[in-house]
């Protein structure tokens, strides 16, 4: 009886222990509370202790301590070390734990979300780059039973009313979002620029089911269907709409959104709930008149900030850009048509007109509607609170250039700092067609280092390695600077000299200038010169201690043409193409001086910012950081066929993809580095000849041997830290700090968070009709004035209560932070009794990211 | 019968009649292997055929591959500063080409029966090939390294946490078996059902325990970061980090394992030859060894083998979970990537693994048990 009684008892146990298991996270959290009362209270007592025991004067010296400068160089921590974690939850269970500081992914939980901003011990940065959207399937169908709706732009506009996106944004996507319209990014430099066009808009296209209904019923009625018991119906049946939805993500929420307004519309609607290879072949590559789908939940991602999104209209909505049937039954306006591909190709002097282009664009995509977008994502990456690091808007802590160089423990030196990322060592690494795996780029780019630095708010560069640049562009291209390093001119012709060099032969291994393949004067759109530093060369070395020469910058010049070439020994079909490419808008480039280093670049291809039309030629190639001696080893196994840069030569010749850091490649590649060695080996002998001498070979060898001796690797850079470890199975690897590295460890601090502005509009609540009408607009950054000179533009809108817009301006500047928006006698005159909003857009220099705020008053 | 045997004086019967049934056993055995072999080979080539098919959803896939090619060298336009700022045309043709070039990487412009008897030919001459899409974790696009990179993981783990389980169930259920009815066996069958939840499952309450609350052993992984430099230190890391996951295997299948032996053994202790070894006062140990364990090898053998070759396949999950890296979760990802030559490659390891094993059983069966016959319908157990 005991015994069974005993049992029972045990029984309850194990299904209590269960129950109290499942509730761990609630325990954890008081817990975690616990020590931070603690802690707090430890301090006020030790701040008694002092005031009470010692001298006042110097508690002051304590708490106010003068600060010391850092003489730190190179990168804040003395070690990164990446490990692996695909589960976003598990990965903030153990950044509560303090088992990891940074999970460098973006990450799109709303509930996780708010974990992270409850929990003291944690913080988190914000980033945008996926952005959702419905796209319609425009094509009449041909089975001529079955009626497609959205054949007709009418009713794909209306889609825009019968959508509410401030619900999905806050009820689906639990806030992480902003509601578009546009295939524009709404944190990108394109939409800050043209936001007055898009608020308007998105005024006009606000929520309005009954406007969005009325259209549908009025379009398909004169489609002729008919409504029965409130069902569209068509033959005879009724009108399905077969909605293919996105099972991965929030898209399936969306989906089925859709699907109830569009059921609530009197359509009859066929979830298909698919996963991204379930659904490609139906939306990518079905023909559209089949009519296998109606609607498609689409995802888009973006990595970098863009500054130039001119041509996505033609992508998105064009049959021109994007080669899947779905494009090809793309029809257009010929207006709309017209904007678009002005804006694809540039077409435009000024830019005033490609301002009118987009505001046409804008305008004429909404009312084609093939693309419903929606909104936004914002998506967050959670880290310890005690870790600061520069992160990039769009891409992130992972995509961020400024990662290795600001990565720190806030107000302290040096630590090891563990960063979990969805992957490690996913692909092999090799600088010139290795892994592009985001989780590889991550620690490469913090083994590397960059002639000029991206801006991570603005998308534009700053210089880095080289001393200053400047860029001369054909008159009539619509360039314009916005930072001062670059010097920017304009000349009616751009004549290349015909000593630069244009091609590469790879029998005689030499440069083809431009005198010799052109028969006339050739000219460019562009040219960019760049001048490094004096003492460039005495002050960077690469990771085993060879000194940066002129011939690493020249080696990058040479390979990055010999790939391309079919008599080259490491000739690779899969570079041809972009060698073909990269030659078709190059026009040459000079090496003009080597002390201090100064390289000319002709070409065509431009940008509308002047920062992006520098070329500096630093040796960071594609794929990651390469120095001349390694990028050698690699190339002699290349052209031995032991191995391949690319996945693809790889494949085809059946031989390993090439590693610098793993693998059978190491083998391999020691075999070409001793044998490079012992022949003193000087690559492209007949051009390299000229910058690197026999003694400089054997040295350069020997430190590499000397470095793969000691790291077990091949990879070099000249960035704020150097590959320590690498344990492929582990899944670990880890890079130590580079005592050489020459700048200071605050270089970058300038970014350590974006300068997000912050608008306040006061003024009266009630104006005078036919009087004028005044408005203060305050720009602030953590409460203090946000400088003139940093501010693009600070622009108003004015809307009554149905969103029509009544007039818009630029506000004027009164002071550091403080503008006025006035509204003439004429203006109010001209104003209805009721109640209007208005709208101030501040665009930052600084940021991408424009700020919004609106203050409603009413006219009597 | 032969010339020989006709000639052959009738003293001399008893030998060559010998050597006939020698020779018919031998006879037997051969032609009983050659059969065997025959048919395990068919097993293999239909098993790993439709492998094949079922990988590829019979040639589906190439569709499906198709769509992600074009959708993702498209986006690349959306992505890549250079390609958007090219003339139209140029980048159109430049897309094309990247379109081709990986269609003919993967082999796409093949039809797909060809290559599926491409991938059996290969797979059967265990000719794996390379992955189309994976790489090992150090870089290799050999088959045969990504899976024999992931396989040293994976055994230390599981072999580590199976032989555990199985030689502890064992005496555990012997002596149980022993001690029939008493409160300890009822323990065990009281929480035998706790094992109809997997390892992984208390493994996650494990980690939350351990590594979350108590903070006393990691979360996951092999070993701790940074790696330690030292063997010694590398060892004890791996051993730390060992402890969560193989206490999770342990806790999901001893109690249901140690159930199953010890019902097994008891069925075995009542037979009558057990009664009277009891009666005849042999110890306890000695009944346990010549009379309970002897006629339940064939099937300790044979669970043991299966075992050893169930560990080849590893455990997505329960990988994940631990964030081990083991072949479990490197053939997860090889399904996901609908990467062909590794899951082939993988499955027809396994096939001859478990073929083999097969094969040797029935020898192993009839050297262990007299009462078993190769190749004869005499003589097998009922």
């Amino acid at each position: 009886m005991f015994q069974k009684r005993l049992m029972a008892v045990l029984s309850l146990l194990i299904v209590l222990s269960m129950v109290l298991a499942a509730c761990t996270e609630t325990v954890e959290v008081t817990k975690e509370v616990d020590v931070i009362q603690t802690e707090i209270v430890e301090v006020v007592e030790t701040s008694i202790v002092e005031v009470q025991t010692t001298e006042l004067v110097e508690v002051i010296k304590e708490v106010t301590p003068t600060p010391v400068p850092s003489t730190r160089t190179g990168a804040w921590v003395d070690q990164l070390v990446f490990v692996e974690e695909n589960n976003a939850q598990a990965a903030v269970t153990q950044l509560q734990a303090g088992e990891i500081d940074i999970y460098a992914y973006t990450v799109s939980d709303a509930e996780l979300y708010r974990t992270v901003q409850e929990d003291s011990n944690l913080t988190y940065i914000n980033s945008v780059g996926s952005y959702n959207e419905f796209s319609f399937n425009p094509a009449v169908f041909t089975d001529e039973t079955k009626l497609n709706p959205f054949s007709n732009p009418k009713i794909r506009e209306a889609m825009n009313w019968i959508i509410d996106r401030n619900y999905m944004v806050q009820e689906i996507v639990g806030g992480l979002g902003n509601t578009k319209l546009f295939c524009l990014n709404s944190s990108f430099p394109d939409y800050a620029l043209y936001a007055d066009v898009a608020r308007a808009l998105e005024n006009q296209y606000a929520y309005n089911p009954d406007k969005g209904n009325e259209i549908i019923a009025a379009e398909m009625e004169a489609m002729g269907a008919t409504l029965e018991n409130g069902v569209w119906t068509y033959s005879g049946s009724p009108i399905v709409i077969i909605i293919i939805i996105r099972t991965e993500d929030e898209r399936m929420q969306l989906g089925d959104y859709l699907g109830t307004r569009l059921e609530a519309a009197g359509f009859t609607v066929d979830r298909q709930y698919k996963t991204r290879t379930e659904a490609s072949p139906i939306w990518v590559q079905s023909n559209p008149t089949d009519g296998l789908w109606n609607v498609y939940t689409g995802g888009w991602i973006t990595t970098a900030i863009s500054r130039d999104d001119g041509s996505n209209f033609s992508f998105f909505y064009g049959p021109y850009d994007y080669p899947i049937p779905l494009h090809q039954a793309y029809t257009n306006t010929p207006e709309f048509e017209a904007a678009y591909l002005a804006l694809r190709n540039n077409e435009f002097t000024t830019l005033e007109e490609r301002r009118e282009l987009f505001a046409t664009a804008m305008t004429l995509s909404l009312q084609d509607s093939a693309r419903v977008w929606l909104y936004d994502a914002l998506s967050f990456s959670p880290m310890r609170s005690n870790v600061s690091v520069a992160y990039d808007l769009a891409g992130a802590i992972a995509g961020s250039r400024l990662f290795g160089y600001t990565v720190r423990f806030n107000g302290q030196e040096g630590g090891v700092m563990r960063v979990a990322q969805p992957g490690v060592l996913v692909e092999p690494w090799n600088p010139i067609a290795g892994s592009n795996w985001i989780y590889d780029m991550m620690p490469i780019r913090a083994t590397g280092d960059v002639g000029v630095m991206p801006d991570p708010y603005t998308g534009l560069q700053w210089p880095q390695r080289i001393e200053s640049a400047s860029v001369v562009v054909k008159e009539g291209l619509p360039v314009g600077v916005t930072l001062d390093w670059v010097d920017l001119s304009f000349e009616t012709e751009i004549v290349v000299p015909d000593d630069a060099w244009v091609d590469w032969d790879p029998v005689n291994q030499v440069f083809i200038t431009a005198g010799e393949k052109y028969t006339q004067t050739m000219t460019a759109n562009v040219k960019s010169t760049v001048v490094y530093p004096a003492d460039l060369f005495e002050t960077i070395t690469w990771h085993d201690g060879s000194p940066l020469t002129a011939a690493d910058f020249v080696y990058g010049m040479i390979i990055g043409l010999d790939i391309g070439k079919l008599d080259s020994p490491i000739y690779d079909e899969a570079q041809a193409g972009s060698v073909e490419q990269y030659l078709g808008y190059t026009k040459g480039f000079k090496i003009v001086s080597l002390d201090p280093l100064t390289i000319e670049h002709y070409t065509d291809l431009w940008f509308l910012d002047a920062e992006l039309n520098v070329t500096t030629w630093w040796p960071t190639y594609a794929y990651g950081q390469g120095a001349w001696h390694n990028l050698t080893v690699g190339a002699l196994a290349d052209a031995a066929g032991e191995l391949a840069f690319s996945a693809d030569k790889a494949d085809a010749a059946a031989v390993e993809w090439m590693s610098f850091i793993s693998g059978p490649s190491l083998d391999i590649l020691k075999t070409y580095l001793d044998q490079a060695a012992a022949e003193t080996y000087i690559p492209y002998a007949p051009t390299l000849g000229a910058y690197i001498t026999a003694d400089e070979a054997a040295a350069r060898y020997a430190n590499l041997a000397a470095w793969y001796e000691a790291r077990n690797n091949f990879w070099l850079g000249t960035g704020p830290f150097y590959l320590y470890q690498v344990y492929p199975v582990e899944g670990t690897l880890t890079l130590q700090r580079n005592p050489n590295y020459p700048d200071m460890a605050d270089k970058w601090s300038v970014f350590g968070e974006p300068k997000l502005s912050v608008v306040e509009i006061d003024g009266a609540g009630q104006i005078t009709k036919g009087a004028e009408a005044a408005f203060d607009v305050y720009v602030t950054f953590k409460d203090e004035a946000y400088p003139a000179a940093e501010i693009f533009s600070v622009s108003y809108l004015v809307f009554d209560a149905a969103g029509t817009l009544i007039t818009q301006g630029a506000a004027e500047l009164v002071a550091d932070g403080q503008y006025a928006v006035k509204l003439s006698a004429d203006v109010t005159n001209g104003m209805a009794s009721g109640a209007y909003k208005l709208e101030v857009t501040a665009v930052s220099l600084l940021v991408a990211i424009p700020t919004f705020t609106a203050f409603e008053f009413i006219v009597p | 019968m032969s010339a020989e045997t006709q000639l052959a004086p009738p003293g001399a019967e008893a030998a060559p009649q010998k050597k006939s049934a020698s020779s018919n056993a031998l006879t037997r055995v051969a032609k009983y292997t050659a059969v065997r072999v025959f048919t395990l080979f068919i097993t293999i080539v239909v098993g790993v055929y439709l492998t094949v098919l079922i990988a590829n959803m019979g040639g589906f896939v190439d569709t499906i591959r198709k769509g992600e090619i074009r959708e993702s060298v498209s986006a690349r336009t959306m992505s890549d500063p250079v390609l958007r700022a090219l003339p139209p045309d140029v980048r159109a043709a430049r897309l094309e080409e990247m379109v081709r070039l990986e269609e003919e990487r993967l082999g796409l412009n093949q039809p797909f029966m060809l290559r599926s008897f491409r991938y059996l030919a290969n797979a059967l001459t265990l000719n794996l090939g390379r992955a189309q899409n994976m790489t090992s974790d150090s870089g290799s696009r050999q088959v045969r390294l990504i899976i024999l990179e992931r396989l040293p993981a994976t055994l230390v783990l599981f072999a580590t946490a199976d032989l555990i389980l199985f030689f502890s169930s064992i005496f555990i259920a012997l002596y149980l078996s022993r001690r029939y009815g008493s409160f300890l066996d009822k323990v065990i069958i009281a929480l035998a059902p706790t094992s109809a939840a997997p390892g992984w499952f208390y493994g996650i309450f494990l980690i939350v325990i351990f590594a979350a609350l108590l903070k006393v052993l990691p979360f996951g992984g092999m070993v701790g970061t940074p790696v330690p430099e030292t063997t010694v230190g590398y060892i004890l890391s791996l051993l730390e980090h060992m402890i969560l996951p193989v206490t999770a295997i342990l806790v999901s299948a001893i109690f249901i394992s140690a159930y199953s032996w010890r019902t097994f053994f008891l069925i075995y202790s009542s037979e009558d030859y057990v009664e009277m070894a009891k009666a005849k006062g042999l110890t306890d140990r000695d009944i346990e060894r010549r009379y309970v364990l002897r006629p339940t090898l064939p099937t300790i053998i044979t669970s043991f083998t299966l075992l050893l070759i169930g560990l080849w396949t590893g455990a997505p999950i329960f990988e994940t979970v631990f964030n081990w890296p083991g072949l479990g979760q490197a053939l997860f990802k090889a399904v996901g990537l609908y990467d062909t030559p590794v899951i082939v490659g993988s499955t027809v390891i396994f096939a001859y693994l478990l073929a083999i094993s097969v094969f040797l059983l029935d020898f192993i069966y009839a050297l262990v048990d007299p009462r078993v016959k190769i190749g004869g319908s005499q003589g097998r157990p009922a």
